[in-house]
């Protein structure tokens, strides 16, 4: 035996109903923060997955243009050849993009982005085709999320541009919160919307590092934008971060007061009903100083309690979010909990706020009267 | 004399600062639904913002074009002629539209450029200060996307490795702001001459019209068509994120009331057991609890409503770029969650008085 008696705690947990809807309550507030922020992370994850996943070392584009998402990038066909020519360069491939609408033929449709690549080396198309084969003339290739939501079958006819293309096989990692994605010869996308080509895909001779083949390919190209593919991929997630930021922020701080009010409300609940007790306290000598403590820990108790709640929930609706919409990828990361986690403390402390003052100002005397 | 005691109220304004802390709680949980609500709204009236000013009845585009954002149509230039050779077509004109990402402070910042011939419609339909462009490398811009980068008349901005002069400063779609320029200098930016994405038609007769277009190969889509795809479109990233917040507010609002009406209870269990011992029954004691818990709906409602006010402000204030839209429906739908709330946070304490002795009116505390 110890001969403690941590106060804060036995004082929250006393009525375990009350203190069950307090953390939930927490728990609730800070899982609107989480999953929020989850759904961005998510959205960041599938958006870049097409460079992250990429053979390229290096992405040329129009200049001014350093995303995918959202882009227009237009390239004279001759700057794959101008490129072949740098020192350091192993391949050169273009990459014709532009964004439509993928019919399927019960007449669902999704927006799409649709990619035109050289299926013989296959190093613009898919990382992993999952059913079927890399598609031939007016074939394509349908990401297997989006064909799962339409119901399309390898063999099926989509439209795609306004024209009809037969399914020849289904890709994975295409799809996102907002598109998917179809991949279509180059010859066919020339066909339909002209030579000019989006991207240049580039790689490296052994030895040649990417940073090193972008300077040179800068110097050597004009009119154009030059990346790594890490800069690529970081430049568009820079694009969903910084279109979701202001509503992140907006829907973060409401969640946040909610979760101040909650814990404020927690708190003064605990100590109202428990004044007599905090006489007694205060009777057997206990100082102001002590009495801060004990309702700062139970500030501390309540946050901690309701991140624990808040992660476990946003693990479980993450989950099960994704699983029911598969456009959706929820990714609930540590950073994201340390976040939520240090903000919990900050109104934690100012929640503390609340009763703190009922605390220190209770009469000793109170622990002689009858309630 | 008057022979009955309003418990619930007093019971609840025993501890005004519960109370008041309580009612914050929900207000803001009430307000998140209103705020949730109100973009919605916002989103749906933004996404129709072109096509209710340009005055066009009839978009033709490619085969298999169903949107006016994001959509990629390229269409021959000489399509215009083909579309005013109807005998009932008024006019048509060529307009070029797509999203870019313009790079403004270290920010990535969507932007939907229109390209229009100068003279002709589907330009800038207003202007918040300057002119409308004149030459291929003038702009007007969103007077959004000039305020929140501190944009004037007369600087430039640069697009897809071209500079432009901003003579003036006009629209803006939801979220992302217009960059009016000429078309021919969309043409010029895409590589793309002799092409345009949309040929606008003002008809009296958009039946007749769109039937005969329709025979030449092209999609022909009404402002009503476009509304609901391209809100379709956007509606698919947020519905569930919005859907999942909306839920978790709701959840938040019961919970609060319940804890709050739960705590008013426990704390005067012994008043509630004399209440019981001198013949206090279920329903009364049941009508008890869901007094308290309309009575703090009903605060936090009240203070959810100015909150919402004043957080609409802020946010329109700090970020012009959102729309916050209040509507009948969504007031509608902020009391009635308020009331629900208020039902459901009822259970707990409900229970607790049920589960009352008594004799518990003889314990101390």
């Amino acid at each position: 035996m110890t001969g403690r008696v941590s106060l804060a705690r036995k004082n929250l947990f006393q009525d375990r109903r009350r203190a069950a809807m307090a953390i939930s309550g927490v728990g609730a507030a800070l899982l609107l923060v989480l999953v929020l922020d989850g759904v961005v992370a998510g959205a960041m994850r599938s958006v870049t997955a097409y460079m992250r996943t990429s053979p390229a070392d290096v992405f040329i584009s129009q200049e001014d243009v350093r995303t995918l998402h959202m882009s227009q990038s237009v390239l004279p066909p001759e700057t794959v050849e101008a490129a072949r020519l740098v020192h350091g360069v192993a391949w050169v491939e273009g990459l014709r993009y532009t964004s439509s609408i993928v019919e399927a033929p019960g007449g669902g449709r999704r927006f799409t982005y649709v990619l035109g690549y050289e299926t013989a080396t296959g190093r613009g198309g898919p990382r992993r085709i999952t059913d079927g084969r890399p598609p031939g003339p007016a074939e394509a290739l349908v990401d297997a999320t989006a064909a799962g939501e339409l119901g399309i079958d390898v063999g099926d006819t989509v439209v795609v541009l306004g024209q009809p293309f037969s399914v020849s096989g289904l890709s994975s990692n295409g799809t996102n919160i907002v598109n998917t994605t179809v991949f279509v010869r180059s010859e066919d996308f020339a066909r339909l919307r002209g030579p000019s080509i989006a991207y240049v895909l580039v790689g490296a001779e052994p030895g040649v590092s990417a940073t090193e083949l972008t300077r040179r390919l800068d110097e050597s190209l004009s009119g154009v934008t030059v990346q790594t593919r890490a800069e690529f991929a970081r430049q568009e997630a820079k694009l969903v971060n910084d279109m979701a930021a202001d509503v992140m922020r907006i829907m973060s701080i409401i969640g946040f007061l909610i979760a101040l009010a909650v814990v404020a409300l927690t708190l003064l609940t605990a100590t109202l009903g428990k004044l007599r007790e905090y006489g007694v306290v205060k009777a057997l000598g206990a100082s102001s100083g002590r009495l801060a403590v004990i309702v700062a820990a139970q500030a501390g108790w309540s946050v901690g309690l309701g991140l624990v709640v808040a992660v476990g929930l946003a693990l479980v609706t993450g989950a099960a979010i994704s699983a029911l919409t598969p456009n959706l990828d929820i990714v609930i990361g540590v950073r994201s909990v340390v976040r939520t986690g240090l903000g919990a403390l900050v109104i934690g402390a100012f929640a503390a706020m609340v009763p703190l003052r009922r605390v220190m100002t209770v009469d000793p005397a109170t622990a002689f009267r009858r309630p | 004399m008057h022979g009955t005691v309003p418990l619930a109220r007093r019971n609840l304004l025993d501890e005004p600062r519960r109370l008041l802390v309580a009612a914050a709680g929900v207000g803001l949980a009430v307000m998140l639904i209103l705020v949730l609500d109100g973009l919605w709204a916002g989103i749906r009236a933004g996404v129709t913002v072109y096509e209710d000013n340009v005055g066009a009845d009839l978009y033709v585009a490619q085969a298999g074009t169903y949107n006016f954002y994001g959509a990629s149509s390229r269409i021959p230039a000489s399509t215009v002629d083909v579309v005013s050779g109807d005998p009932d077509v008024e006019w048509a004109v060529p307009v070029r539209a797509f999203f870019s990402i313009v790079d403004l402070h270290d920010r990535k910042v969507p932007v939907v450029v229109i390209g229009s011939v100068p003279g002709q419609r589907g330009g800038p339909w207003e202007l918040a200060s300057g002119s409308v462009p004149a030459s291929d490398d003038q702009v007007v811009v969103g007077r959004v996307l000039a305020r929140r980068h501190n944009l004037d008349i007369g600087d430039s901005i640069d697009l897809m490795g071209r500079r432009f002069t901003i003579v003036g400063t006009g629209s803006d779609a939801f979220m992302a702001s217009f960059v009016f320029m000429t078309h021919t200098a969309t043409d010029e930016l895409l590589a793309a001459p002799a092409t345009t994405s949309f040929v606008l038609v003002r008809t009296a007769r958009p039946d007749a019209v769109r039937t005969r277009l329709e025979g030449g190969g092209y999609a022909v889509l009404d402002r009503d068509q476009l509304a609901v795809n391209d809100f379709e479109l956007i509606a698919r990233a947020y519905a569930v994120p919005m859907r999942f917040m909306t839920g978790v507010a709701f959840v938040i609002g019961s919970l609060v009331i319940a804890l709050s009406a739960y705590s008013a209870i426990a704390d005067r269990r012994r008043e509630y057991g004399i209440v019981k011992a001198i013949g206090g029954h279920g329903r009364y004691l049941l009508g008890l609890a869901v007094r308290q818990t309309m009575m703090i709906a009903a605060a936090g409602l009240l203070a959810g409503a100015v909150m919402f006010l004043a957080g609409r402000s802020v946010i329109t204030w700090v970020r012009p770029q959102f729309t916050v839209v209040t509507t009948g429906t969504s007031l509608a739908r902020a009391l009635g969650a308020a009331i629900i709330m208020g039902a459901f946070a009822a259970v707990f304490p409900a229970r607790r008085l049920a589960r009352l002795e008594p004799a518990s009116a003889y314990r101390g505390g």
